[in-house]
């Protein structure tokens, strides 16, 4: 706080009377992070009108892309192939060519997939919890966040698949009816994650999809439009990307393709009222069925090792302790890959605002303080436990010779996050995308030191072995990482990536109470607005 | 949207204080009427207490204490629920809940009280009973027993008062000034002072998340000193904001049931609240069935000895009981919209899982009078009963003597327009 009166500052900034003056120095924020608790920060910036929405969001999926996407995609996806020659060369020769040995029987891939399931985590909270508790800045994320569920699932999935050994029967792991009469273990919760990954996937999905129709039908409509005022009409072609030179023409329009591929999309939305009743409605619903999931998934993830007599795995917090650190994984990796975005896509920033990545920061904050609270509880009950396993497990844990994998979990998920305590560090994006980088590595390795720190010592001493990753175990996880960047990649470049009805309800134009407040603006944009 | 300035927030909060609704006897407790009612229920707090005391020296002092600290369990876990949910309000910058943040910051504001009360229950089983109702305070008990012994770093009677003060100091401390803030504003109409309040709350969250569970552990999880569980903190926090919005929940109930509050506390922000009383029941539920579950699948009987005690033979019931009353019922009593909406029904459902929510810490606490083929009658419940009425009597009683020595409502908060406002709109 300076001497200077808050009000006048704020005021002043606000309305850009003070543009680099005053005490404060020049603003170096967008004026969204408010001091004033009476004032609601503006989640669209620059005075966008409906229309600018459509433009913008629009725009991104039907301009061409800037120089950089065509590259980063051929990278990613070549990262991608290289994971998929991994997982063939896995299938063809056993998994023998992973560092697994007797003891440590479960270690990248188990990792991998449970890292994968929390990445996800965010996008369902963001839209079903936050959309519960109405929190109206989820808008200029949600979209964006559910579609990293979906792919994070995707990746995910590919682990517990190919983790099996004879991948051919891993059909089994469905209780499907055979002619032996063979059921998988209904008692374990190896059999629930199936059900309750895939009820995850499916729910977010819907959700994801659902969202989008009206979008789609934004786009169709737009394509349509264009098609018949005649300027959408010049051909496809296939060019050299660098070069330019064109090598062929394509017997279609981008305009029709948009508007057959959008038009199937939007099932046949016209937007009409009883449409968008049955959609708020059916979105409701949804956010109130993927609530739960937000919390069972990860919980029934951390049953596969809770239930079990392991010391280190077995321990009651496991639950909640899950969930918390999904999300403060899969919120590092949403801020992971929309601080880049915003800096890159044009006029992003007015729809994801500073005052988005500081919420988003702060909840980064906390989840990882709850992450370092169950921590702290593990190692408390440990010793008060009594039972002398049990704490040589987290001795050697912090001690031992993962003692490096530990303590890289301890400073990345509980240390670094305390950087937020500063404002001008979860206002800072460059801050932000640091922090959100360390975490995502350090939610990586919560998940190996659980995994493997537990299995390398076993109660003999016979039985303790050091675990190494091989090529093979490294490449299939970077190119699950490749996988994830190229659908995220195509996500960015093909869809709707903010939800347009959603943010056009949140702005003061769709206040059905605007007129009694903020006058000025409102009637300004009213007047504007439409689309 | 963004022209705000001073002059037009002076002249938002002008119109919020002509405001019929905020009319002083709108927002004040009748004086006498409340004045009667806390010395009523102080009147029967200490004669529960009295009778609890001589319940004592008839029923044995680990009955007397049991049942005693199954009350003030109950109205210690509400209160830090209440303060743990003020905290989260005000990190959130939650526009909604300003008409009824006051009846938080009061019941948030006695957990210190709460505190007070659980003080003569650990010291008469220090100093006069030794080890009655928590084993290891006999001094002769980490001899006995290894592994109480293994724990004497911890369970011993230095640390317990050391903590006990630090605990003390820092609910004491935090909720004494969350609401000292939120009264100042009323005087003063200083908005800032949210900020204020929002930045200790942000500190002071973390460290209540600490001491709740080490809290738990203290007078709860050491009763057996044997059991371990490291969710116990989490599932004390669950159960104490069951019981915080259904206390709140039922303050306004009676509140507007006597004239006040009218307009202030709408059908949508019982609706609000009924969100957050059916979140947090299932919220409960999941941590306790996560708790359960865990220890009866690994099935190690260093673990499962606490909950076969609780969930085989006397306290089967109790069990059941619990897990039905605190979850099922209200899952499906509290789903629909209307109930949330009408105060009678939500009234009735938070009536409900406050009764619970005292089941709960019966089910944590009384089953340990069972050890030793020592097998309590259902008889002899009214001492139960007796150090119910009396806690619940006292602690009550100066809730409402602090429900009336300030505004029903905060007077000026910044929030407050959109409070009075508020529309549960899809």
């Amino acid at each position: 706080m300076t001497s200077f009166h808050p009000d006048k500052v704020t005021a002043e900034r606000l309305t850009g009377n003070k543009a680099s003056t005053g005490p404060q120095g020049p603003p170096r924020d967008d004026g969204t992070l408010l001091e004033d608790p009476s004032v609601r920060s503006p989640l669209v910036l620059n005075n966008r009108s409906l229309h600018d929405v459509t433009e913008i969001v629009c725009g991104y999926a039907e301009n061409p892309p800037g120089k950089w996407w065509l590259p980063l995609f051929m990278f990613t996806a070549t990262v991608a192939g290289i994971g998929t020659l991994m997982i063939l060369y896995l299938l063809i020769t056993g998994v023998g060519v992973w560092g697994l040995n007797n003891q440590v029987g479960w270690a990248w891939d188990i990792t991998n997939f449970v890292f994968w399931i929390g990445i996800g985590h965010a996008g369902t909270l963001i839209s079903a919890i936050l959309c519960l508790f109405k929190q109206k800045w989820r808008t200029a994320v949600n979209r964006s966040a559910e579609a990293m569920t979906i792919f994070a699932v995707i990746c995910a999935g590919i682990f517990p698949g190919i983790h099996v050994g004879r991948v051919w029967f891993i059909w089994y792991v469905f209780p499907i009816p055979n002619s032996n009469a063979i059921w998988p273990n209904f008692r374990s919760p190896l059999l629930w994650d199936v059900f309750a990954v895939s009820t995850y996937a499916t729910v977010s999905l819907l959700f994801w999809f659902m969202g989008m129709i009206p979008d789609f039908a934004t786009l169709r409509d737009r394509a349509d439009k264009r098609l018949r005022a005649g300027s959408g009409l010049s051909k496809l072609s296939v060019q050299c990307p660098i070069t330019g030179i064109k090598f062929f023409s394509l017997p279609f329009s981008a305009d029709g393709v948009r508007a057959l591929v959008y038009g199937f999309l939007a099932l046949g939305w016209r937007g009409s009222s009883r449409h968008w009743h049955r959609y708020e409605a059916a979105y409701l619903i949804l956010a109130g069925v993927a609530t739960p999931l937000v919390l069972s998934v990860h919980s029934i993830v951390s049953f596969d090792f809770a239930t079990s007599v392991i010391p280190g795995w077995h321990t009651t917090i496991f639950p909640p302790y899950f969930v918390a650190g999904a999300i403060f994984g899969g919120f590092a990796m949403v801020l992971f890959l929309l601080i880049p975005a915003r800096e890159i896509f044009p006029n992003f920033k007015d729809i994801l605002t500073l005052r988005h990545l500081e919420n988003m920061a702060k909840i980064i904050l906390v989840t990882g303080m709850m992450v370092g609270f169950a921590y702290a509880m593990e190692f408390f009950i440990a010793w008060y436990g009594g039972n002398k396993f049990e704490v040589e497990v987290f001795i050697n844990r912090a001690t031992g010779p993962y003692w490096w994998a530990y303590w890289t979990m301890i400073f990345c998920n509980v240390v670094t996050p305390q950087v937020f305590w500063k404002r001008s560090m979860r206002t800072s994006p460059l801050a932000i995308w640091t922090v959100a980088l360390f975490v995502t590595v350090g939610m990586w390795f919560e998940r190996f030191v659980i995994i493997v720190s537990s299995l390398h010592r076993a109660f003999l001493p016979g039985e303790w072995h050091m675990f190494f990753p091989t090529a093979v175990d490294i490449l299939t996880f970077v190119g699950s990482c490749g996988i994830f960047l190229t659908l995220f990649l195509l996500f960015l470049r093909f869809l709707p990536i903010f939800p347009l009805a959603e943010i056009k309800a949140v702005m003061p134009q769709g206040d059905p109470h605007g007129h009694s407040d903020d006058h000025d603006q409102s009637d300004k944009n009213n007047a504007e607005g439409g689309h | 949207m963004s022209q705000i300035g001073a002059e037009s927030y002076e002249q938002i909060m002008a119109g919020v204080a002509a405001d019929p609704r905020m009319d002083r006897d709108n927002v004040s407790a009748p004086a006498g009427a409340a004045a009667s009612l806390s010395r009523l229920l102080l009147g029967a707090g200490a004669a529960g207490l009295a009778i609890t005391l001589v319940g004592g020296f008839v029923l044995g002092a680990q009955h007397a204490l049991a049942s005693y600290v199954v009350a003030v369990g109950a109205v210690l876990a509400a209160s830090l629920g209440a303060l743990c949910m003020l905290m989260i309000f005000h990190l959130v910058n939650a526009g909604w809940v300003a008409t009824t943040r006051r009846q938080f910051e009061n019941l948030a504001s006695l957990a210190p009280v709460a505190l007070l009360l659980m003080l003569p229950a650990l010291l008469i089983d220090l100093v006069v009973t030794k080890g009655a109702l928590w084993e290891w305070m006999n001094p002769e008990a980490a001899a006995n027993d290894f592994l109480i012994g293994q724990k004497a770093a911890y369970l011993n009677p230095v640390r317990l008062l050391v903590f006990f003060v630090l605990y003390f100091a820092l609910w004491g401390g935090v909720s004494h000034r969350l609401r000292a803030l939120s009264v100042e504003q009323d005087r003063t109409g200083d908005r800032f002072l949210t900020m204020k309040a929002r930045f200790m709350s942000a500190w002071a969250l973390p460290l209540t998340a600490l001491t709740v569970a080490f809290a738990g552990f203290d007078y709860f999880m050491s009763i057996q000193p044997h059991f371990f569980s490291t969710m116990w903190g989490v599932y004390i926090f669950a159960g104490g904001v069951c019981a915080a919005v259904a206390i709140v929940i039922l303050t306004f109930c009676f509140l507007q049931f006597v004239g006040r509050m009218q307009g202030l506390v709408t059908p949508e922000h019982y609706h609000d609240l009924g969100k957050l009383l059916f979140a947090f029941c299932c919220f409960w539920a999941y941590i306790g069935f996560s708790q359960y579950f865990l220890i009866w699948y690994a099935n190690i009987p260093e673990e499962t000895f606490w909950m076969l005690e609780r969930t085989t033979g006397a306290w089967r019931g109790t069990a059941i009981f619990l897990a039905v009353g605190h979850f099922g019922i209200p899952f499906f009593f509290l789903m629909p919209r209307t109930v949330k909406r009408r105060p009678l029904f939500i009234g009735i459902g938070a009536a409900w899982v406050l009764f619970m929510h005292v089941i709960d810490y019966v089910w944590i606490v009384r089953p340990v009078l069972h050890h030793g083929g020592h097998a309590p009658t259902p008889a002899s419940w009214w001492l139960d009963i007796a150090a119910i009425v009396g806690v619940f009597g006292i602690f009550f009683g100066l809730y409402v003597i602090r429900l009336g020595s300030v505004s029903l409502t905060p007077m000026r908060d910044p929030k407050l327009p959109e409070a009075l406002k508020h529309k549960n709109y899809v």
